[in-house]
């Protein structure tokens, strides 16, 4: 059952990360991103990596399936084309990051 | 059966995504945006559906054998490895096999630098194979070669990567071997364009690419498993994921060695951590 749910977790980052790479593609058509950041990508990683590492707050979805859209989402902005996604990523670890420090030291 | 299947399957899709990885961390040490993390994923499917053809003077059907026995050595020890915690001799057994594929896969091909990489592959084995008398060493430490008898050693004794730390590094070595664009990755340097794998296209190179990603998960999988213990899945990922690293570091800051080079090099590893940890058993 452990190794099922590790799976579920590996094919959701790959799927994730396809849809991002092919979503990328066709939204940006310029090879780099400089200094813009893309809104919609920074609520997908926020969102995805707050449910990835604090999946313990959503107590009413069993927590392998909080993890598994998390890590989709988190995919979808790791996986933009080349030269996009990187920023957004950074604010979706540290904001989840942040939160997971707060649940640790307050819970 | 569904647990071998379920064995295979992560590890030929974390394998793929470990070596995605190393080539985007490879590519931003160099200053390049890189390829996708998936983008080696990707690759091996593209294979899958791409059209076969075969060299006229390749040596049929060994051509063609010799990709499905490299896919069957690692299916083998995904089995011995995390399936059922069998030994590690099997491991050093289906290690040794892959440099002989390496080397059959080449000379089978017909081509000069399929041939060439052959040679290469007998010249690393003399290698890389001495690297693995870590086994020895390991057994002398805990008396078993068997996995799971290592990882209950371990349990009770701690990590034997602090007490045989020399084993430990003569494996790590072993294993940037394995990597591509490693300095040690002789067999298939850029020189030789593709190694073994130049001549083979389609099916084929979608067998040998799948293949060497789940070699690349067992490699680290051994490594962890018998240095630093039994793990967790997501231990094991991030395990997995450092390892990496510090091999995509290795590699982007290390220009590939020429044969002779490398191999001295890998000797001159397998000497000092042979002897060193010889020398720390006895006190």
């Amino acid at each position: 059952m452990n190794e099922t749910i590790y799976l579920l977790y590996i094919l959701s980052f790959i799927l994730g990360s396809l849809l991002g790479l092919v979503l990328s593609y066709r939204k940006y058509k310029a090879p780099y991103a400089i200094g813009k950041l893309d809104v919609v990508a920074v609520v997908l990683a926020v969102i995805g990596w707050v449910l990835a590492l604090n999946s313990a707050l959503i107590t009413f979805i069993p927590e392998y399936i909080t993890i598994t859209i998390g890590v989709f989402l988190l995919a979808m902005v790791l996986g933009m084309r080349p030269g996009y996604g990187r920023n957004e990523t950074f604010i979706g670890i540290i904001i989840a990051g942040i939160i997971w420090i707060v649940r640790m030291v307050i819970l | 059966m569904a647990n071998i299947l379920l064995n295979v399957l992560i590890a030929f899709l974390v394998g793929s995504v470990l070596f995605g990885l190393q080539r985007k961390i490879m590519a931003r040490i160099q200053m390049r945006p890189g390829p996708p993390v998936i983008q080696h994923l990707l690759h091996t499917l593209k294979f899958f559906i791409k059209e076969s053809s075969f060299p006229k003077t390749a040596a049929m059907p060994f051509y063609i054998a010799i990709t499905a026995m490299l896919c069957v050595i690692w299916v083998s020890a995904v089995i011995v490895g995390p399936v059922t915690e069998g030994s590690l001799l099997l491991i050093f057994a289906i290690y040794a096999i892959h440099k002989i594929v390496e080397h059959n896969a080449g000379s089978s091909s017909g081509s000069p630098y399929g041939k060439l990489s052959c040679v290469r592959a007998v010249f690393s084995a003399s290698a890389e194979v001495p690297l693995f008398a870590v086994l020895i060493i390991i057994y002398f430490k805990t008396g078993t070669m068997v996995i799971s008898n290592i990882i209950n050693f371990q349990a009770t004794n701690g990590p034997l990567i602090y007490s045989i730390p020399l084993a430990a590094a003569m494996f790590f070595v072993l294993i940037l071997s394995k990597a591509p664009y490693s300095p040690f990755a002789i067999t298939k340097g850029k020189d030789i364009i593709s190694g073994y794998e130049t001549e083979h296209f389609g099916l084929l190179r979608g067998y040998l690419m799948m293949s060497e990603s789940i070699a690349w998960y067992m490699l680290l999988w051994v490594f962890l498993t018998v240095f630093i213990g039994g793990l967790s899945p997501l231990w094991y990922l991030v395990g997995m994921v450092c390892l990496s690293v510090i091999v995509a570091f290795i590699n982007a800051t290390t220009p590939i060695l020429s044969p002779n080079h490398s191999i001295m090099m890998q000797v001159s590893f397998a000497i000092v951590g042979i002897v060193g940890s010889l020398v720390l058993l006895l006190y």
